[in-house]
């Protein structure tokens, strides 16, 4: 039984409302979705920026950010995310819940209006967008770009997952290239921004103590612009043929090495395996009892963090490390081991159970926060899966060591990526 | 006795007890919410590395980063590791060290009887041995080496060291790969004994819980152990000059663009409570005002691409020590300073407005109430206000007793051009 209502805009947009009393704020996202394509991703990036410094009603970004700050401190964030082959467009407004405003009423109309100016009312001149606008921002998308390697454990991972999917739309970069972004001008990213209004499947969703009907109704009032047919979205690619180990060695000029290896899983949260993959991954790497953080840190102290994560939607698992760069083969080695030792079944009935608790802790969380309640229906409706909190713990509790086993035979090691110190190991 | 805390407008209450001997316990009861949060914190960070041991006379000087040395070996006892007992109630426990405080704690959904007692109880428990605290030094060099790759962080450090001459927050919290090879169980034991007595530390409990049955359950707890009073902390910290130490610092790494923060060292010391409270507010409104995302200044510097939207002001209010940094990522450092130097000049000379002051109220207002959405925001801060004297629910109160005068004085006295250093990073050749 899901725990939202879902219905539908006039001109398309799926909206989703999230009744609950338990939070002092109203969460509200749009989510445009894009097909994960190099010749998309540059201009659905930079869109929601250009988009942010200027509106009808507020025409400049000092416009923008004084009306938020009068609605008591709302925030309108832009940002782009990766979900298996789909590029999400995100705007978010978080703002303050007027029952704890006294004298204040209709804010969440009021925060609702300024997004919708800011997304479907740009200033232009003509044709197309403020060309100042544009050529700003363009330059601030490319430091963007350019910026990825200031976070060193961010560049290694994604550096890993570029060479890995080399071949495939997830190896694209969520924020384009330079090359692709020098192409973009005024009437280019206005004639670009128009399909992607008409044609992107579109989500809202609003979460908060509201009453459904009359948010509905204002969803409907402040969000009624035209749109037409929806682009068809295709469908994620997943690999599954093993081939050879791809060894990739970069180096900069860093105190600390950081080692990154992708796997390849063969299951995606559409299957019903991916419940065997979570717990899988649990033991090997996702918390401190994990034989990752147990082995590569506690035991051999290689290492500060050392964790696994999936990849839900693309049937991927990534383990990133940080360590000395003389101790690669050593680190190497002993990840090796826990993947064989879990392909073997290697691991006790207390790691299974204490991953099966660890697990159950985090769907039960989620409930607190609205954010991760909305992106767990994003997740399920892009693989048909509409489970409750109680039905993914059924599923959860249902898990056997035999499905693990299962499950871990199909992992398969893809790309290990090593990021090393200038002329060192 | 058990006193409460409410604020009327966040509708949230905040149970509190002095629990023998000498530990202050919060419970802040939250309605239907699934998570349970709680936080055992010592008054003991990196900034206490001189002190006498009680018992002693003379005094005793650590080495840097072992309050959060200490933090990691907490986590070990004599039956192993503590992650794997949380693990088994399927919680998640974690600790953090800063400046001040150093925070033990866990979220649950089930079993938070047991967890609380599991919490209550590794950290009252030190279990050090050679073998361990050796292991453990190879594992924070990396955690001190992952941090020399971080431009924020090291622009960050790099300030204080030049800001500060001899206070010890001017050190790394985590220390450097030399200072903690020099740890070994006996100073952990000493600083164990001199800090981690219940009555220099607090628990802060959040989530749906009862009230009187958390105050039991850690009453009794406690009173198991024979604790003995505890005499008077000896804390020692050096003489700070008023002066900064430099006025520029600055390091290469790859980064692909060059970062500039400036620092404003405090000189209106000395005071905790809710004065220092005020402080921190009114320093925090001005800088909203001057530099916040719809000031002039900021949207002229975005707009000549000399700043992106992280560009951040920020203020820090402890007893001693006290500075303003702000900053981001930049094409031109130098232009970015002459524009921001000119910014600050322009803004003392007219001064902030009533409107203004009025609008950059109602936006901090705003925010404080939406921060009580997270468990984690609140049980934190509770805590490092509570180590200063100050009732952090008094917030929106202390926020409406600020004033215009209060603002603008803090505009003119604490941006003053003889307290700035400069800390850039730039990006590494070659």
């Amino acid at each position: 039984m899901p725990t939202f209502m879902r219905s539908r805009l006039a001109n398309g947009i799926n909206l989703f409302i999230h009744p609950t009393v338990k939070f002092k704020t109203i969460l509200v996202q749009l989510i445009f979705h894009r097909a994960l394509k190099e010749d998309d991703v540059t201009e659905s990036s930079l869109l929601p920026s250009v988009l942010q410094r200027g509106s009808g009603n507020y025409p400049n970004r000092m416009a923008i950010a004084n009306r938020l700050e009068e609605l008591y401190g709302t925030e309108l964030m832009s940002g782009v995310t990766k979900k298996g082959e789909r590029l999400m467009v995100t705007f978010t407004l978080d703002l303050v819940h007027d029952q704890y405003l006294p004298g204040e009423s209709s804010l969440l109309k009021k925060a609702l209006e300024v997004l919708s100016d800011v997304v479907t009312n740009p200033v232009l001149a003509g044709e197309s967008f403020k060309e100042d606008y544009v050529s700003q921002e363009k330059e601030q998308h490319e430091k963007l770009i350019k910026g990825l390697i200031n976070d060193k454990i961010a560049y290694s991972v994604e550096r890993c997952l570029q060479h890995m999917c080399e071949h495939e739309p997830f190896g694209v970069f969520k924020f384009g290239s330079v090359e692709r972004l020098k192409a973009i001008d005024g009437p280019a990213l206005y004639h670009y921004y128009r399909d992607f209004l008409r044609e992107s499947r579109a989500d809202l969703h609003i979460s908060g103590d509201v009453d459904a009907a009359a948010v509905s109704a204002l969803a409907q009032q402040v969000f009624g612009f035209e749109r037409g047919e929806e682009a068809a979205l295709a469908a994620t690619t997943v690999q599954k043929k093993m081939g050879d180990v791809r060894y990739v060695k970069e180096e900069l000029d860093v105190s600390q090495g950081k080692l990154v290896l992708g796997y390849r899983t063969r299951v995606t949260y559409a299957d019903d395996d991916y419940f065997p993959l979570l717990v899988y991954n649990g033991i090997l790497g996702s918390f401190p009892h994990s034989k990752l953080f147990q082995n590569v840190r506690e035991k051999a102290s290689l290492a500060y963090y050392t964790y696994s994560r999936l990849e839900k939607h693309k049937g991927l698992m990534l383990i990133s490390s940080g360590i000395e760069v003389n101790n690669y083969e050593k680190a190497l080695e002993i990840i090796n081991q826990q993947l064989s030792d879990m392909t073997q079944g290697d691991f006790t009935k207390e790691d299974l159970e204490n991953t099966r608790s660890g697990l159950r802790n985090q769907f039960l969380v989620e409930e607190d926060s609205q954010g991760s309640v909305i992106n767990r229906v994003l997740d399920g409706m892009m693989v048909g899966r509409e489970e409750n909190t109680a039905e993914l713990l059924n599923r959860l509790a249902a898990v056997t060591r035999e499905d693990v086993a299962r499950v871990a035979a199909n992992v398969y090691l893809d790309t290990v990526y090593f990021l090393t110190k200038r002329g060192g190991a | 006795m058990v006193r409460i805390l409410e604020n009327q407008l966040l509708n949230e209450k905040v149970y509190v007890q002095q629990i023998a001997p000498g530990l202050e316990v919060f419970v802040l009861p939250k309605k239907g919410y699934v998570k349970k949060y709680v936080t055992y914190a010592a008054n003991f960070g990196s900034i206490d590395s001189r002190f006498i041991v009680d018992g002693e006379d003379k005094e005793l000087s650590v080495p840097d980063g072992v309050a959060h040395f200490l933090e990691h070996k907490l986590f070990e006892d004599e039956d192993g590791n503590v992650f794997d007992r949380f693990a088994r109630l399927g919680a998640s426990s974690n600790a953090f060290t800063n400046f001040n405080n150093t925070a033990y704690l866990f979220s649950c959904t089930d079993y938070f009887t047991e967890c609380l007692d599991l919490l209550l109880d590794f950290v009252q428990t030190p279990y050090f041995t050679t073998e361990s605290v050796e292991k453990e030094k190879g594992i924070i060099e990396q955690e001190i080496r992952m941090y020399e790759d971080n431009p924020q962080w090291r622009i960050f450090f790099n300030l204080l060291a030049a800001m500060y001459q001899e206070h010890p927050v001017r050190v790394d919290i985590a220390g450097t790969v030399e200072s903690i090879r020099q740890i070994d169980k006996d100073v952990l034991y000493k600083c164990y004994r001199t800090f981690y007595h219940p009555s220099n530390m607090a628990l802060f409990v959040v989530g749906d819980v009862d009230p009187g049955r958390v105050l039991a359950q850690v009453e009794a707890n406690l009173s198991k152990r024979n604790y003995k009073e505890l005499g008077e902390i000896k804390r020692i910290y050096p003489g700070e000059p008023a002066e900064i130490g430099k006025d520029f610092v600055r390091q290469e790494l790859v980064v692909s663009q060059p970062l500039l923060n400036l620092g404003f060292k405090e000189r209106d010391l000395g005071y905790q409570g809710e004065r220092l409270f005020k402080k921190e507010l009114a320093t925090n409104l001005m800088l909203d005002v001057v530099f916040g995302s719809s000031s002039k200044l900021y949207n002229e510097l975005y707009e000549e691409g000399l700043i992106d939207d992280e560009f951040d002001a920020g203020y820090v209010a402890e007893q001693d020590y006290g500075h303003t940094i702000l900053g981001g990522e930049t094409v031109d450092p130098d232009r970015l300073l002459e524009r921001l130097t000119a910014g600050i000049k322009e803004a003392q000379a007219k001064g902030i407005s009533e409107k203004q002051f009025e609008h950059y109220r109602r936006k901090a207002m705003g925010e404080f109430l939406k921060s009580f959405n997270s468990l984690e925001f609140i049980a934190n801060n509770f805590l490092a206000y509570h180590f200063r004297q100050i009732n952090f629910f008094t917030y929106l109160d202390v926020l409406q007793s600020v004033t215009l005068a209060d603002v603008n004085s803090r505009l003119h006295q604490h941006l003053v051009q003889d307290s700035m250093v400069r800390s850039l990073i730039l990006p590494k050749k070659g």
